[in-house]
């Protein structure tokens, strides 16, 4: 990969990862929600990936316990969604209630569905990497490199 | 594997317990009740089919459920002492034991469900219960070839003909408009169509008690354990059909046509049965013979008609079971003392075992209508009946008895008398249940009041009209008596002159199966599993076959109903304004994509041209008004793509230049680019015809608009994913983290990192 | 605004019809992708609104319908999961069976049928 990629390829991986937060916690205020920054975080990653090459990706980034982030992703996102049941209410019932003010960190305001969507985020970026990951092992192996 | 005795005990002395306390606990509960005047049992199953479940202990009812559970009583006590010596003989663990016990007392139970239903779809399940039972039992010894086929055979026989129940069942409903037996009595009328339905029912009756020409499964079912035999293929299943006979019977008896066809068919059976049985070497095929020859007894009977031809048949039943049980018993204990399955193999036994000898003697005096015995009454009934609709079913009559009297004198003799042959013991656990059976048939012989009373009430249920049946010893020159006499002759010189009949029986039988229905079953049978195979090949040799076996028929059918509906109003071209020239000029994009990747050879390129697509779209979404859904495109489609293009290079470049280089020759050429159209066409047609018709109700994404503010969200579509459809939003990820463990276990083996 | 949605649903579906009958598995998942856009198309066109985007503050107008937007983004995330992992199961029976063409899969598992029904015949 020419240094100008590599280059590139460093100088925009916080940049987008900053992007992808920002997706999600400003998707209940403007156009975005989980998905779409799971998935702008892991082209980030995949940008990586794609000038550096798998082993030096891994290496300098801590992105070993991601693929199994997913599954803890998606065991929250049960949790939040069985959560209300304990205090009798249906599934998914919205907390803090209607019309009551919920608590704000500046202009973001937490409330139990900002949760689940962090469970997705986590979620969706956990399955990418995983299947990324496992793409670039197979290459790996087919052009007959050795896994140190 | 050496079983622990204890625990060999218990694998079958425990189920063996249940299943007999079972079976007397069914027969005490049945006989109290139906001196308490019966009882009915009536409760909604399927409220909006009219179907109920609906039990009614009449005289039919008690008749069939007490045979059911009074033979099984000796049946199970047999198979007690008779089914350890089999599965160690066969070298099968002792944990084979409890499923036989449990698939009896199922049938029972199932026998007893049927012979006290009266609704016609009860009667169908439980019909079929037993049919069930009844090709388990029959394959209980799984490794035998024989076994297993004898089983499919009767389960396609006696399953197909039960659909034609149903069917007749269903044709009655489309009539008259109810399941309930006693109200299709009420409103039933002479006609077409209940001679259609009770020919059907008819037809499934005949199959069932195996009559000709749907007898040949009977004899192959000899090839299930002893027990089964005298159970099912004697006293139980068999009876099922004359059951419904004589359940049904005034939806049938109307209907000339159809007691014609019944006397027919009982005479045939009895006429093949009973030459053919006069010629089996082997006993209990001898029995299998004999059994549906005399169950033709109980089919003419019916067919003759009227109240007595109805008692007659009832009494007749009760007779035969008791006997044929008691005989199959007989069989199944010589097998085991002597080791040998065939009449040629044995003889002279009467020394070393002479109270079996005296009760198969009571037995087959039973069946043959020897005085002292009820099977005396049976027949004297059977006359009288016969006597009533002429001569000619009076001759008929005494010539069936005397081929009776023939070959099961035969079979006695043959056992018992003339040179001995080496014999074990029998253990007297299988002694007492023949012994019973025989003592049974004496003791009604002398006092045949209940039986007499017990038919009566069963020919009432069969004729609803009042009936009787005066059963006693007359010491005159009757014409019934008389007619015994010339029986008895009959039979006694069939036996001492058997060259008389030995050639020509021995011809009927190999004819019968060089041209009879069993070549035609294997023929059909052989027919259908090629037909089956060739569908196979068909349909799932090639996918592409398949997928165009989907979207040619569906588009046809779709193309039918647009040409069925009417269109005025259906298809609505909608506004089109000037600000809708973006959307207009990307869904072409998209459109111009799609056509050129069906065009793509090289896989590279295919890809850039599906990443086109997908951004196209995404500029589509934006225009709709969805920026939400426009992100999420975007960014999918960025990962597909180079999703796409990873996985390309894990392939080596010549298998792909291989497939980009194919050309597609032949039919498929012109055939593909059809289907293609077709299928779009139809698609075109859906979609348009959908968005014509918008919901007029007020869609609840006002309300999601409205809420929103209140869950404290501004970007309603955020709002929904997380919040008001949150659980379709769970179920999403889940196919995400599946996706994710399908990836790695296809392409690390598992391993999650 | 009815027929030209329904014209891109059903050029789509075509094409990806006619791409499912062909002989090279990643044509068949190229097919199916074609589909896939196809019922995203007429979801999001089945929207009963089409105006400004669903988000507060709304100015006066018509507003586009968020519940079909929804839907759409969950389909649009399942067919990425489904095409991934069908990508991969490609590439597994690349790796089984040494080729992506389903002529030759088929005629292989004919060759296989065939030794298995002579083994037991001979057995």
């Amino acid at each position: 990969m020419s240094l100008l990629v590599q280059g590139l390829a460093r100088l925009l991986l916080a940049p987008i990862l900053m992007v992808a937060f920002a997706v999600l916690v400003k998707g209940y205020a403007d156009v975005g929600d989980g998905f779409a920054a799971g998935a702008i975080a892991s082209l980030a990653i995949l940008l990586q990936y794609i000038a550096f090459g798998r082993e030096q990706t891994e290496r300098t980034l801590a992105i070993r316990l991601l693929p199994a982030a997913a599954f803890v992703g998606l065991l929250s996102a049960l949790a939040i969604t069985a959560a209300p049941l304990a205090s009798g209410d249906p599934l998914l019932t919205h907390t803090p209630g209607a019309g009551t003010e919920p608590i704000h960190l500046g202009t973001l305001e937490l409330i139990g569905a900002f949760a689940f969507d962090i469970a997705v985020f986590l979620l969706v970026l956990g399955a990418t990497l995983g299947i990324i990951h496992a793409i670039a092992r197979e290459a790996e192996r087919v052009e007959g490199i050795e896994p140190r | 594997m050496i079983d622990a005795p204890r625990g060999r005990a218990t694998a079958h002395s425990l189920p063996a317990a249940v299943a007999i306390l079972a079976a007397a606990t069914g027969f005490a509960a049945t006989l109290w009740c139906w001196s308490q005047g019966g009882g009915v049992l009536d409760l909604p199953w399927a409220a909006s089919l009219d179907i109920r479940l609906r039990f009614e202990l009449d005289g039919l009812g008690a008749l069939y459920t007490l045979l059911a559970t009074g033979v099984a009583l000796p049946v199970f006590v047999y198979a007690a002492r008779y089914l350890p010596a089999h599965l160690a003989q066969q070298r099968r663990p002792a944990s084979h034991a409890p499923r036989f016990y449990g698939l009896l007392v199922l049938f029972m139970v199932s026998m007893a469900g049927l012979a006290m239903a009266q609704d016609m779809v009860a009667l169908f399940v439980f019909w079929d219960l037993t049919a069930v039972a009844s090709y388990f039992l029959i394959a209980y010894d799984r490794h035998e070839d024989s076994a297993r086929w004898a089983a499919l055979m009767a389960l396609l026989v006696t399953g197909v003909s039960a659909v034609l129940l149903l069917i007749g069942a269903l044709v009655l409903y489309a009539e008259y408009g109810t399941f309930s037996v006693p109200e299709l009595f009420e409103r039933a009328q002479p006609g077409g169509t209940l001679t259609l339905a009770g020919g059907l029912i008819a037809v499934a009756a005949v199959a069932k008690s195996a009559q000709v020409p749907l007898h040949f499964w009977l004899p192959r079912a000899m090839a299930a354990p002893t027990p089964v035999s005298a159970y099912l293929h004697s006293a139980a299943m068999v009876a099922a059909g004359v059951l419904l006979l004589g359940r049904l019977y005034p939806l049938i008896e109307p209907s000339a046509l159809l007691r014609d066809g019944l006397l027919v068919v009982g005479g045939a059976s009895i006429a093949v049965g009973g030459v053919i049985a006069l010629t089996r070497d082997e006993m209990k095929q001898l029995l299998a013979y004999s059994t549906f020859s005399q169950y033709g007894y109980v089919v003419f009977l019916y067919g003759l008609g009227g109240a007595k031809a109805a008692v007659a048949a009832a009494f007749y039943v009760i007779s035969h079971a008791l006997a044929k049980s008691a005989l199959f018993l007989t069989a199944g204990a010589v097998t085991q003392a002597t080791g040998s399955k065939k009449l040629s193999e044995v003889g002279g036994l009467a020394r070393d075992l002479p109270l079996l000898a005296a009760a198969s003697a009571a037995a087959v005096a039973a069946i043959v209508a020897l005085p002292l015995t009820v099977g005396f009454f049976a027949d004297e009934l059977f006359f009288a009946a016969a006597l009533e609709r002429g001569p000619w079913a009076a001759a008929l009559a005494v010539a069936a008895a005397g081929l009776t009297f023939a070959y099961l004198g035969r079979f006695w003799i043959a056992i018992f008398l003339g040179p001995p042959t080496p014999s074990g013991r029998v253990p007297a656990a299988m002694l007492v249940p023949v012994a019973a059976l025989g003592a049974c048939l004496v003791a009604t012989g002398l006092w045949p009041e209940p039986v007499a009373s017990l038919a009566a009430a069963a020919g009432e249920a069969s004729v609803r009209a009042p009936t009787s049946a005066a059963v006693a010893y007359h010491l005159d020159a009757r014409s019934e008596n008389l007619m015994a006499l010339a029986t008895w002759s009959i039979g006694l010189t069939l036996l001492a002159l058997p060259a008389l009949w030995r050639a020509p029986a021995g011809a009927v039988a190999r004819l019968g199966t060089r041209v009879g229905p069993e070549r035609l079953y294997a023929a059909g049978l052989r027919r259908v599993n090629r037909l089956s195979d060739r569908v196979h090949d068909l349909e799932v040799r090639d996918l592409r076959a398949r997928v165009a076996a989907v979207l040619v028929p569906a588009g046809a059918l779709v193309a039918l109903g647009v040409l069925a509906t009417p269109t005025a109003g259906s298809y609505r071209v909608g506004e089109i304004a000037a600000r809708d020239a973006a959307l207009v000029l990307m869904l072409a994009l998209a459109c111009v994509a799609a056509v050129a990747a069906t065009l793509q050879n090289h896989h590279l390129t295919l890809t850039l041209v599906l990443a086109t697509l997908g951004f196209a779209l995404a500029g589509v979404y934006a225009f709709f008004g969805a920026p939400d859904v426009a992100l999420v495109a975007v960014v999918v489609e960025t990962l597909l793509a180079l999703l796409l293009f990873g996985v390309l290079a894990l392939i080596p470049a010549q298998v792909l230049r291989r497939e980009a280089e194919i050309r597609t020759r032949g039919s498929r050429r012109w055939r593909d680019p059809l289907i293609g159209v077709v299928s779009g066409l139809f698609a075109f047609v859906l979609a348009w015809g959908a968005l014509s018709r918008p919901s007029p109700e007020r869609s609840v994404a006002a309300e999601h608009i409205e809420l929103a503010p209140d869950a404290h969200a501004k970007d309603v579509v955020t709002a929904i994913l997380a919040d008001f459809r949150g659980l379709d939003t769970l179920g999403e990820v889940t196919v995400v983290a599946v996706a994710l463990i399908g990836v790695v276990a296809l392409l690390r083996r598992g391993r999650l990192w | 605004m009815t027929l030209i949605p329904a014209l891109a649903v059903g050029v789509l579906f075509g094409c990806g019809a006619f791409l499912l009958l062909k002989p090279d598995l990643f044509r068949i998942v190229a097919g199916i992708v074609l589909v896939a856009h196809a019922a995203n198309i007429a979801l999001i066109s089945s929207g009963l609104e089409r105006g400004q985007s669903p988000i507060h503050p709304l100015a006066e107008g018509p507003v586009s319908d968020p519940l079909v937007q929804a839907l759409t983004i969950t389909a649009l995330v399942i067919g990425f999961a489904v095409t991934a992992l069908l990508l991969c199961l490609a590439y597994g029976i690349y790796v089984s069976s040494k080729t992506v063409d389903l002529d030759d899969l088929s005629h292989a598992e004919a060759r296989d049928e065939r030794e298995l029904e002579r083994e037991e015949v001979s057995v």
